[in-house]
């Protein structure tokens, strides 16, 4: 046969190999949420307000939280005796820290969890859904769809999802709200229930915001900014922070308003819209691509009939 | 002791009346109300007043309840232990508070006297009477390994507890075999629980177990026929709820990383925290680090400086190698010791940063070597790869593909 | 061979493609001390492979959750990917952009390419944590198409297995054809048309996919946000990454083929480098406009002069890919042979680093971090490095891959026949041919 196939016939079978892709990959799109620069909380969303203010460091709600998660404590460097952990890390899914100014008096108690952005960065970036908002917004993870490639670890920016790294079946830990240990039983997460002094509360986010607002307009100018930290963060996030010291000194990163999924899908969410780019790309590749073999087959062809031989062998 | 036996004809008479009848005075009466006030601050209906008085006007009411004491294999250390309350009068007062019809090492007589006395006792109060069992049971070899009147104690417990209205397993033997069933446990003992599943049964384990708590047990059965609520080894709440650990006095100690290293090092001597030394306390429960034994204070293991061994745990007594350091479960750090906000996350190894600069160079040394073997022809102008060249390149060996510096980007 | 009279033992040139050419090294002892020193590394490090795999990655790396990725992502397959990028650049410019001449070199740079990417891939293998979930992979309602991350993990396999491998098939077909019986050719003249009607589409793949996972490397880091100090953290990455990968593409393949011909005596047109050397200028031009739009418009371009520490690193990156792309303009450092090298290993390096800094030195998470890779990291980064290596030696000496005339494949050669026949074959000494395009 002369010429493989006829262009017509080429682009017949690009497009019918780009429907199969589309049609696989088309239902996720189309269920996939959008990414809206800043996205606006459902109503049911769950948070939780930490008061830095009122916090006594009493670590109530870290043995909590380890035994409502079943986590054994981390006391390698108490020499095996205490829960010391030096951050989150993989038997640490929430801890008090301490901001100390070298200076002066100043101080303050920080607790660290999952912030449960309202469009999570890992949850954008985590290739198989391992990680997903769940009911009231709670950011979980699915073990059996991980494949362990840490891109949440990368993403997040308050370096939250914590990796196994001691493990031959390694996890990603990180608070999940007590979803499956305590929410889904009705009863609020381990760390709000242990806290003895109101420290950090739960609610509905736009319940706990209110609060929040309220306590900023009773005490103005006893909280740093006055304002919320987590209300724009990153597009918002579902545990908000009040403070009296800046919240980059307790080590709250500063972030912009927009969320992280938005920044990053903004441009390749246009280009891989039903595949539409690379289809494109490859019926315009495709064409010069055919062009050029076409090329070489009558070359060939032409060489086959100077020389006799049959094709190049 | 027992000041004036009572004819075993007559009806028991209430705790008042017999306290009257005994001469002990009200004060003496008032102490011991406060003392089990104390061993059982909840849980307990007959203390649960606001007063030692009110304690007082409800118990005296009450019909001193008929206690039947049977010893297995024990070594009557729980029996010491009721015996020893520190005051003089504390003993007499105790067993005029209880009538305790049969126990075989406070009794006068013996031999057939006391096998009589049993039997009448048991008639008599059958059904009403409270059984108190001190000791295992031996279950191997049909349960020869300890007798009673020529009957094996199998047969007596099983004769016996048929007929008590309640039994309390007193001590750690009684309630799930304790040292006897330590390894390798050659009598097969076990605990009263283990042979009477259906009975209701109240396990006081202990080593010895504190007295009060076994008085307040009998003695609110004796008031409303109930008994105190009790966790999955039916042990009363009110007594076992909460870990030694917990109202340990040295705690303070172990929150601030003060540990005894050594018996009679600096340390031991300052009363500091025995943990490293072994002490089960943190897995114990056990109401030890708040109600002393004998009524006074630190008199108590952990109080004379030796450590807990965990006589209330099933899982830990006798089975864990008494200096063996228990795993502790969910404490957070002392408040004294916080996360910094920012730590630093991984190291850096000497080793890996040589490896990297030993790689950097042979990659930029093998892109020197053959840019240099290319001056060598650029002489001639000629495309890369000629004649000459490939003359003097067969020594060269074959060239990374890696580019020079590649790795120190 | 075009224009050229074949000979009469009617042994043509490929079996599919026959504008790209090539011939073995049938010369020399293939088994030289540097060679047997880069297996060496290449058994250190597939020795730590085996113990990774029974191994959990805390012990063994010096990753940690506030830097979660270690050179083997970074390195081996973010950075190196880019040299591995031959292929793409060059198909891209042959193919599409008709650049003829540049066929003839195509084999050496699919495969470099194929083995960066593969080694890379395996690497990769190692380093993620729960490779047994990879499955999802063929199953696409678990796919969360907005992720970069699934972009590349599924697109790179498939690209380096697939349509790479597709790509690379004439070597193995003509290797089979050459030392094979009559059955074999038999079967080869058989599948050979089918092959041919598969090339055209097979390559449009070998093109797009690339093209979508180079450009998601770059897209990859943008999630990570403020993490990436803003010299490099940019809305337009994933165009950058795409043009660093044809940019060390070209640089690489002009590097290598200069290597790899002088090492083996192999007579190479000076018409080929110098198309390259041209479009790795204007390639190394184009990375630069874009970098400095870039700049200009994210309003960044004082933090880029600041003179500071990370805009040292980013003059440095800017300055190697810079002095390539002027040199190379002038016709005298095009054509001499030791400043072509110099001047691609240059943008090698240039390209690479751009590559490598926002993964490495430019990635600040607010978490203070210390990761240096741990020596059993590295050595394996090194295995897998010098294991591409020794294969690369292997095929250039066993396989077609070597631009040459047919005429001079040496028929008696047999592979594996070690030690290596040092005199030429008597049939036609490989060295003698002339300069075949």
């Amino acid at each position: 046969m002369s010429v493989a196939l006829s262009r017509r016939q080429a682009f017949k079978v690009m497009i019918g190999l780009g429907g199969v892709a589309v049609s696989t990959v088309l239902p996720k799109t189309l269920s996939a949420e959008e990414h809206p620069a800043h996205p606006v909380a459902p109503p049911d969303a769950i948070g939780m307000l930490y008061d830095s203010t009122i916090c006594t460091g009493c670590k109530a709600c870290m043995p909590a939280c380890n035994e409502a998660n079943g986590l054994a404590a981390d006391s390698v460097l108490s020499g095996g005796i205490w829960d010391m952990p030096t951050g989150l890390n993989a038997q640490t899914k929430n801890i008090i820290e301490l901001y100390q100014d070298p200076h002066s008096d100043e101080f303050a108690f920080v607790k660290k969890q999952c912030m449960h952005c309202l469009d999570p960065a890992c949850v954008t970036g985590c290739p198989f859904g391992s990680l997903e908002k769940s009911d009231w917004g709670a950011v979980t993870w699915n073990s059996s769809l991980c494949i362990g490639c840490r891109y949440c670890e990368v993403a997040c920016p308050f370096e939250v999802p914590q990796f196994e790294w001691e493990s031959w079946n390694p996890k990603i830990v990180k608070c999940e709200f007590c979803y499956d240990q305590r929410l889904k039983k009705d009863l609020e997460p381990a760390c709000t229930a242990a806290c003895p002094t109101g420290a950090v509360i739960f609610g509905k986010r736009a319940d706990l915001l209110a609060k929040a607002k309220d306590r900023i307009t009773n005490a103005p100018g006893k909280y740093y900014e006055d304002r919320v930290y987590g209300e724009h963060e990153a597009g918002g996030t579902q545990v908000l922070y009040l403070s009296s010291v800046s919240f980059q000194k307790i080590g709250l990163p500063k972030l912009g308003t927009t969320s992280l999924g938005h920044y990053a899908t903004k441009v390749t969410s246009l280009i891989y819209k039903w595949l539409s780019g690379p289809i494109l790309m490859a019926g315009v590749l495709g064409f010069f691509i055919r062009r050029n073999w076409n090329r070489h087959e009558l070359e060939r062809l032409e060489h086959e009939k100077e020389t006799g031989f049959p094709d190049q062998l | 002791m027992i000041s004036s036996p009572v004819p075993s004809t007559k009806p028991l008479e209430s705790i008042d009346e017999r306290l009257r009848m005994s001469g002990v005075s009200r004060r003496s009466f008032l102490v011991f109300c406060t003392s089990l006030m104390i061993a059982a601050p909840f849980g307990l209906a007959i203390t649960d007043k606001k007063t030692p008085e009110d304690v007082a006007a409800g118990l005296g009411k009450v019909i001193r309840p008929p206690i039947i004491w049977l010893h297995f294999q024990d070594c009557t250390g729980c029996t010491e232990s009721l015996l020893q309350t520190s005051h003089p009068g504390f003993a007499d007062l105790i067993l005029n508070v209880i009538s305790l019809e049969y126990h075989e090492t406070l009794m006068a007589g013996s031999g057939l006297q006391a096998r009589q006395a049993l039997d009448e006792a048991v008639t008599k109060y059958a059904g009403k009477f409270i059984l108190v069992v001190e000791g295992s049971i031996p279950t191997k070899d049909s349960g020869i390994y300890m007798k009673l009147a020529g009957r094996p104690a199998l047969e007596v417990l099983a004769d016996v507890g048929g007929k008590a209205a309640a039994i309390v397993a007193i001590g750690s033997c009684a309630s799930w075999g304790g040292i006897p069933s330590a390894d390798p446990d050659p009598t097969g003992a076990v605990g009263v629980a283990d042979l009477l599943p259906g009975s209701s049964i109240v396990n006081i384990p202990g080593c010895p177990p504190n007295p009060y708590t076994m008085l307040g047990v009998v003695l609110q059965y004796a008031a409303d026929g109930t008994l105190p609520e009790a966790d999955e080894q039916r042990r009363p709440k009110f007594a076992f709820d909460r870990d030694i650990h917990e109202h340990c006095p040295r705690r303070a100690h172990f929150d601030a990383g003060n540990f005894v290293k050594q018996y009679g090092d600096e340390g031991h001597r300052e009363g500091w925290c025995l943990y490293e030394m072994g002490c089960k306390g943190p897995d114990t429960h056990a109401g030890c680090s708040t109600r002393h034994f004998n009524e006074i204070p630190d008199v108590w293991p952990i109080g004379v400086g030796a450590p807990c061994i965990g006589c209330t745990e099933k899982s830990i007594a006798f089975r864990v190698p008494m200096f063996e350091v228990v795993k502790l479960h969910t404490i957070a750090a002392p408040p004294t010791s916080y996360a910094a906000i920012g730590t630093t996350y991984g190291t850096i190894s000497p080793l890996a940063t040589g490896l990297v600069g030993i790689g950097v160079g042979a990659a930029a040394g093998a892109g020197y070597i053959a840019s240099r073997k290319f001056s060598r022809v650029e002489a001639d102008e000629s495309i890369p790869g000629s004649k000459s060249a490939g003359a003097t390149s067969t020594k060269s060996g074959p060239s990374d593909p890696e580019p020079p510096g590649g790795a120190s980007a | 061979m075009k224009g050229q009279q074949l000979t009469a033992d009617k042994r043509g040139t490929t079996l599919i493609n026959h504008w790209q050419y090539g011939v073995p090294v049938t010369r020399g002892p293939v088994l030289t001390p540097v060679l047997l020193v880069l297996m060496g590394i290449a058994a250190i490090g597939l020795g730590l492979c085996a113990v990774r795999f029974f191994s959990p990655l805390g012990p063994f790396s010096s990753m940690n959750s506030a830097y979660a990725w270690g050179i083997w992502k970074t390195f081996n397959v973010m950075t190196l990917t880019a040299l591995g990028s031959g292929p793409l650049a060059l198909g891209l410019a042959a193919w599409v952009f008709n650049r003829q001449k540049l066929h003839v070199v195509m084999r050496t740079a699919l495969v470099s390419g194929f083995l960066f990417y593969a080694t890379g891939l395996c690497a990769l293998g190692f380093d993620i944590g729960r490779p047994w979930n990879f499955y999802s992979a063929i199953l696409p309602w678990r796919w969360n198409s907005e992720s970069a991350m699934l972009e590349i993990s599924i697109c790179m396999p498939l690209y380096c297995f697939i349509f790479l491998s597709f790509e690379i098939l004439p070597l193995f077909l003509e290797r089979l054809y050459y030392t094979g019986n009559e059955k074999s050719r038999a079967f080869l003249r058989h599948v050979s048309p089918v092959i041919r009607k598969a090339y055209p589409f097979a390559i449009i793949g070998a093109y797009v996919i690339p093209l979508m996972h180079q450009s998601s490397l770059g897209g990859l880091l943008l999630l990570a946000g403020t993490k990436i100090n803003p010299i490099w953290q940019s809305p337009v990455m994933p165009l950058l990454y795409l043009l660093a990968a044809g940019l060390c593409g070209f640089a690489f393949t002009i590097f290598l083929l200069l290597v790899v011909c002088l090492r083996y005596a192999r007579v190479l047109d000076a018409g080929v480098l110098t198309e390259l050397a041209n479009l790795l200028s204007g390639v190394c031009f184009a990375f630069l406009a874009v970098r400095l739009v870039d700049l200009v418009v994210r309003g960044q371009l004082h933090t880029a002069f600041a003179l500071n520490g990370m805009s040292w690193v980013f003059l440095l990156e800017t300055s190697l890919i810079l002095a390539p792309a002027i040199a190379l303009r002038f016709r005298r450092v095009r054509e001499t042979p030791r400043s072509l090298l110099n001047m691609a290993a240059l943008a090698c390096v240039g390209g690479t680093a751009y590559r490598f800094i926002p993964t490495s030195i430019a990635y600040m998470p607010p978490h203070s971090t210390r990761y240096f890779p741990s020596a059993p990291e590295l050595l394996i980064a090194a295995g897998w490095i010098s294991l591409g290596t020794v294969a690369f030696v292997f095929a250039v000496n066993y396989f077609a891959v070597l631009p040459g005339e047919a005429t001079a494949w040496d028929h008696t050669f047999r592979p594996f026949g070690w030690p290596h026949r040092a005199t030429p074959s008597p049939l036609v000494p490989a060295i003698t041919v002339e300069s075949g395009i």
